[in-house]
Parts: structure tokens; C-alpha cells; sequence
């Protein structure tokens, strides 16, 4: 049995709860009576694990590029691997790869460690490395087929070009294709095998916003048709509109990892409630005086941290109640970005450094 | 060896190639273009030389005076051989490209028509026929000093007229050179820039690190990639040959050396290309890198104009090019027909070929460090 404690969403009690691995327990809160749902780590088992590295380092001469990182991939799930450019993200998946051997450590795909069976595993995953370009002289349903014909075990070309919605396009020239579509391409060659496990390396790099989404729909249908997605990215959005688990990788360590839910709780502030524009005087300290951890921001505005739903109303009477004078209210969750800025003090879309 | 992915992949690098105007053109139509133009420029071209060789086998006083006459000129210089030597395999051997013959009955027959208006007799005036822009001159120069010699002596009277003999035995024009020429030029271009192509594009597109998670060997990559190289140099060499033909009334001989060749080319060059891309990683520069050997190469190894016709120092050049051997060796396999030098050439092309192709592919890396 496993032990672990919660917060309750209404009143902020502390509860502990006792469930087995896996497990979704349902919860009554002793003092408010709000009623809940807690579900247990699962712990996982062989069968479980798509990918496991151990103690994984590439070195460059003296620089280590990917350093002594741990992490594993569960079946079924889309893991992102956040970082910023230069973090050792393409580095470490091409060394999941094989493309490129580690200094040291154990990269094992399916139960199998790839240093002796990379033949064996490489028909059942499929890869789409970065900024990927096809041979522009062959027509989508050519390039399908070439790359198809090269595996043992191949999936429908038709099947392939209909879920990832390639249909319109599959007569025309690769050259003649808008990135985005390129990109579609990309992520349907790696299917052409029918892969249980897919490397998607920087999949939206450079696409604009719509074909950025278009490419995020292809990978939830994926996510959704079983497959294990492994996502490189360095943007936040993606891997939390994406991701089951990520890992946030910096300068070749990994520096937190979890479920978004999870990253938020460890390291977070939580939600915060922002009084935009007050002029009232004194606010703060009355804030403060109801015990309210609130810090006022250069442009005037005023936040306050909010660990649980009844604090939001709490303060909300409050204000009424002290005819405060502002000109809007906003709640806020802490975002990766927000996270990586904390863990590292740099921000992701800066490149981390 | 996996022959389906080898058939695959050839029949998915030809569609391409066929998409692709660009290259077609510099396969195809480009040394169509050369052929024709240089074709008809060098047709009735014009340059100077210095050397004659004179074998004079006539022991009267005229032809020694009519020596002296050219001698004088200050454009020619004469080069007087023994008697006992053949003319022909001494111009050979020695690379000269123009040659005289005195008859042995000159001055008899220059005598004789001083009382017979019809006596006329012939100088041999001898060429390489490869040489079509020096040894033309030399032939007007000398016919010029023929009439100057025939109005002296009879007032403009025909009596000492000129043959033209080859020194190959058989009569060439420029074409012949120029053919054999334009093929290795063909195939160095296609071969080298179709390497760099595969070696920095592919690289940076991300299809060699996509092959390198694929059932796929390099060795099968490389040799689909080489079938299809020689299919292209082979469709060239056949287009040069039938436009030669056609236009040029080019007359070429097919024996086991021309394949030889033209397979140990493909793979000379192909292997270039493979050292330049492993070297030069940006597909501009490498580009770049492929200009700067293949146009000096085109140049100074003997492809558009004999070698004997640049000044010493670009011949010694010359002699350490890869592509030199392979002009040479073509032009004494196709049209020379000259058993010696074609084993001599072939064997220098097939020694580039092993060098080039075996570091080329040895240097050719597909995982990265």
C-alpha cells in the first residue's frame, strides 16, 4: 500500500489517503465535505516501459553534452522532452537512436538494449528527425512507398495518407508541399512501418500556428491510436497541450520531470490571483492581515497566491467588502514556462541561457 | 546485399533525376551544346606553332634552297631528321604535329619543268589530326611559302604542289579530340556534383540519419546509388556519341576498354565527390569546393584543346589530373585505336578509380559522432 497525502481543492486541509499502485481512490474531505478523486503513481513493470535510459552521458571532448540523465518512457504515453536549444535534446534522442553512440550509460527500446539489438528494434520504431526534408522530386504517395518498401513489416500506404489527412496531397511533388504539410509528411514516413514507438524530433519547428496545430492533431490521433510518442521540443506550449509526462531538460541534465499536474505542484506557485490596476491604499497589508501571501508587481497590479478554490471567493468579498477600486481580475496557473524560468533562471524561448 | 531495396531505390532515383530539368540539362543537353559550338568554332579554326619537322630525301640543290626558305621565316622552325627514320612514328614519339616530306626527285622534277610546262611534283605535308588548330597554320604557311617559291621560279606557274597525309594513317577533325573530351568532362561534372549532392543535402535534410534507423546497409545504399551513377553516365556518353555521329559524321571504335573506362570514371569521380562531401559539410560550399576542382580539371586536362598547345608548366599539370588519363585514354580507345596508350591511360584511370572510390566510401560516414 502506498501513502500520500493531498490538498483539499475546497478548504486546503491537508489529507492522507492509502491506495495500491495505479489506483483511483475516491476522497470525502473530513471538514468541508468536498468530494474528490486521488489516483496512485502506477508503478511500472517490464511490460509497462517503452523506453529506459540509465546514467546516460555523450561527452564532446571536455563539454558534457547530455550528462548521466535517467528517464523512462511509459507505453501508450507522449513524453516530451523539453528543453532549450543546445539543451542536449537532439543529442540524446539520436542516441536513442543509434545515431550516435554514448560516452556511457543503457538505452534499452521495448526490454532490448540497443547497443546489441538495434537491428531487431529499429522495425518497430519509426523516426522523424529534425528539420527532415524528403527527396523533393517524388511525389507524397512515392515517398510513402520508398520509405515503406525498405521494412519487413509495413503498414497501408492509403491507411497512412487518411490519418494524417494527406489525401489531396498525395499526387503532388514533396518540393511543392507549405512546411506544414512537409512536416505531416514527415511524421506519416515514420509510420510507414507501423511502428510501436515514434521519434518525433522538433516536429513544429518553424511552422506558423496553424500548421503547428494541424501537426499537434496528427500526434493526439497517435497518442489516441496506442502509439508510444517520444516528442522533442523546445516549446512549452506543445508539450503541455501534448504531453502525458515530460522531462525539462538543461545543459545535459534533467532537471525536472513528471506530469505537467506534477511539475506544477513541485515547482509552481500554484495559481495566482492578480488585482490589475488597484487604487485603493493599503490593500496589501489588509491582504496580509487575512493571511494571504501577496506580493505587489512593478506595473501597480497586485497578486496573491492561491493554494485552494476558497481563497479565490475569500478574497473577492474582501475586496467588495474594502470598496476596493481596481480595474479587472484574472486567475493564472503556473505554466512550464514559468517553471523552467525558476529552475534555471532563464527563459525556455531564450534558449536557456 | 538486398536486392529489392538496390531495384527501390534506382527506380525512385531516376524518377527524380527524370524531374529534374536541371540536371538533365547538364547531362544531356550542356555537352550537346559543347559539341556544337566548339564543334563549328574549331572547324576552321586558326593558331600558330613553330615546330616542322623536315625529312628531305631529295640530294638535289632545290630542296636544300627551299629548306633554307623556310628556315628563314621566322615563324617556323625547322627540325631536319634523317632519312632512315619513319617520319610519322618520329612526330609520334616526339609530339610534334606537323611534318614535310621532300621527295626524293624534287629538284629533277623543278628542273625538268623549266622546259616542260607539264611537270609538277608534290611535297607530304603531314598532321596530327588531333591537333586541328596548330598544324592548319602551319600548313597555309607553308602553302604560302610553296607559291612564293612557284612565282620565283616560274612566274607563278604551278610546278611544286602539297599532299596531306595523317600521321595516324587515317584522317581526323577536331570532333574525333573533341569527343572523348567532352565525355570525361560529362561524366567528372555528373559524378562529382551528384556525390556532393548525396553526401551534404542528404546530410542536412536529415535522410542519411533517417536511413541510419532503417533496415538499410550502406554498402546497399552505395551501390544503388553507383548503378544508377553509371546508368546516367552511360545514357551521356551515348547522347555525345550519337550527336557526334549525327552532326559531326564522328567515326568511333567500341571495344572493352571504352566500358572499362567509362565504369572506372564513374567511380573515380563519384569517389571525388564522396572525399569533398566528407570535408566540406555546407551543401554551398561544397558546391563551391566541387566548381574548384572540376573547372580548372576541364581546362588544363586536355578536354577542349590539345595539351601540346598550353606552355610547359600547365602540360606538367596537366600529367597529374585525374581527367587527362581519362581523355587520353578514351581518344586512344574510340578513335586512336591505339592498343598501347589505351592500356597505358585505362591502367592510370582504373588506379584513380580504386583510390578515389575505396577512401571516398571509407571516409563516408553516416553516424555522427
Amino acid at each position: 500500500m502506498i501513502a500520500k497525502k493531498v490538498r483539499c481543492s475546497k478548504c486546503g486541509k491537508i489529507i492522507t489517503i492509502t491506495g495500491s499502485s495505479g489506483e483511483v481512490k475516491k476522497v470525502n474531505c473530513p471538514d468541508c465535505g468536498n468530494k474528490g478523486k486521488v489516483t496512485f503513481k502506477k508503478y511500472l513493470t517490464n511490460e509497462d516501459i517503452a523506453i529506459h535510459v540509465s546514467n546516460l552521458t555523450k561527452l564532446y571532448g571536455n563539454l558534457k553534452a547530455v550528462n548521466d540523465i535517467s528517464f523512462t518512457v511509459q507505453k501508450g504515453e507522449v513524453f516530451a522532452f523539453l528543453g532549450p536549444n543546445g539543451a542536449g535534446k537532439t543529442t540524446t534522442v539520436e542516441m536513442i537512436e543509434s545515431i550516435r553512440k554514448p560516452s556511457s550509460g543503457k538505452i534499452k527500446i521495448l526490454g532490448k538494449d540497443i547497443s546489441t539489438s538495434f537491428k531487431e528494434i529499429r522495425e518497430k520504431i519509426g523516426i522523424l528527425p529534425q528539420e527532415f526534408h524528403s527527396f523533393e522530386r517524388l511525389k507524397v504517395r512515392e515517398t510513402l512507398e520508398y520509405y515503406s518498401k525498405v521494412f519487413e513489416n509495413h503498414a497501408d500506404i492509403d491507411e497512412i495518407i487518411d490519418s494524417i489527412n494527406l489525401g489531396d496531397e498525395q499526387n503532388k511533388l514533396y518540393r511543392n508541399l507549405s512546411g506544414g504539410l512537409k512536416q505531416r509528411v514527415g511524421v506519416a514516413i515514420s509510420l510507414v512501418n507501423d511502428p510501436d514507438i515514434i521519434f518525433l524530433d522538433e516536429p513544429t519547428t518553424g511552422l506558423d500556428p496553424k500548421a503547428r496545430r494541424e501537426v499537434w492533431d496528427v500526434i493526439a490521433n497517435l497518442r489516441d491510436r496506442g502509439k508510444t510518442i517520444f516528442l522533442t521540443t523546445h516549446y512549452m506550449e506543445e508539450a503541455e497541450y501534448l504531453a502525458d509526462h515530460i522531462a525539462i531538460i538543461h545543459k545535459g541534465k534533467i532537471i525536472a520531470e513528471g506530469s505537467l499536474d506534477e511539475l506544477i505542484d513541485r515547482y509552481g506557485e500554484g495559481s495566482i490571483l492578480r488585482i490589475k490596476n488597484c487604487k485603493t491604499k493599503g490593500i496589501i497589508d489588509a491582504l496580509k492581515d487575512y493571511g494571504y501571501y501577496v506580493f505587489s508587481e512593478n506595473n501597480g497590479d497586485i497578486a496573491v497566491k492561491i493554494d485552494y478554490k476558497e481563497k479565490v471567493m475569500n478574497i473577492l468579498s474582501l475586496l467588495k467588502q474594502e470598496c476596493v477600486d481596481y480595474e479587472s481580475i484574472d486567475i493564472r496557473r503556473s505554466n512550464l514556462e514559468e517553471i523552467f524560468l525558476r529552475l534555471t533562471g532563464a527563459k525556455l524561448s531564450d534558449g536557456g541561457s | 546485399m538486398n536486392p529489392k531495396f538496390i531495384f527501390h531505390d534506382f527506380y525512385a532515383s531516376l524518377k527524380q533525376w527524370i524531374r529534374s530539368i536541371g540536371t538533365v540539362f547538364w547531362t544531356i543537353l550542356f555537352p550537346i551544346l559543347l559539341i556544337l559550338i566548339f564543334g563549328a568554332i574549331f572547324s576552321g579554326a586558326n593558331d600558330i606553332s613553330y615546330d616542322v619537322v623536315i625529312q628531305n630525301i631529295d640530294d638535289g640543290g632545290f630542296s636544300q634552297e627551299f629548306i633554307k626558305i623556310i628556315d628563314n621565316t621566322s615563324i617556323l622552325k625547322v627540325e631536319i631528321i634523317d632519312n632512315n627514320e619513319d617520319i610519322k612514328t618520329y612526330m609520334i614519339d616526339n609530339d610534334k604535329s606537323a611534318g614535310l616530306r621532300i621527295p626524293s626527285d624534287f629538284s629533277e622534277k623543278i628542273q625538268q619543268s623549266f622546259y616542260d610546262e607539264n611537270i609538277t611534283v608534290n611535297l607530304t605535308f603531314l598532321s596530327d589530326p588531333s591537333d586541328q588548330t596548330t598544324a592548319p597554320i602551319i600548313k597555309n604557311i607553308i602553302s604560302n611559302i610553296l607559291s612564293g617559291y612557284n612565282k620565283g621560279i616560274t612566274d607563278g606557274r604551278v610546278v611544286a604542289g602539297m599532299d596531306t597525309e595523317s600521321i595516324l594513317g587515317e584522317e581526323f577533325e577536331f570532333i574525333d579530340f573533341f569527343v572523348p573530351g567532352i565525355i570525361g568532362f560529362t561524366i567528372m561534372t555528373s559524378m562529382i556534383y551528384g556525390s556532393i549532392e548525396r553526401n551534404t543535402k542528404y546530410r542536412k535534410d536529415g535522410i542519411l540519419r533517417k536511413l541510419l534507423t532503417m533496415p538499410v546497409s550502406r554498402a546497399d545504399w552505395i551501390i544503388s546509388k553507383m548503378l544508377f551513377m553509371l546508368v546516367l553516365s552511360f545514357i551521356s556518353t551515348f547522347v555525345i556519341i550519337t550527336v557526334g555521329i549525327l552532326v559531326w559524321g564522328l567515326s568511333i571504335k567500341i571495344n572493352i576498354f571504352f566500358f572499362i573506362l567509362v565504369i572506372s570514371t564513374s567511380f573515380m569521380f563519384s569517389g571525388m565527390g564522396m572525399i569533398i562531401g566528407r570535408f566540406v559539410k555546407e551543401e554551398e560550399t561544397a558546391d563551391m569546393a566541387g566548381g574548384a576542382i572540376t573547372f580548372p580539371m576541364m581546362f588544363l586536362a586536355g578536354t577542349f584543346f590539345p595539351l601540346e598547345q598550353m606552355p610547359a608548366f600547365l602540360q606538367s599539370i596537366a600529367q597529374v589530373l585525374p581527367l587527362y588519363y581519362v581523355n587520353e585514354g578514351l581518344r586512344n580507345a574510340m578513335i586512336y585505336n591505339d592498343m598501347d596508350k589505351t592500356l597505358f591511360f585505362t591502367g592510370f584511370v582504373l588506379i584513380f578509380a580504386i583510390v578515389f572510390f575505396v577512401l571516398g566510401v571509407f571516409l563516408t560516414k553516416w553516424k555522427e559522432d
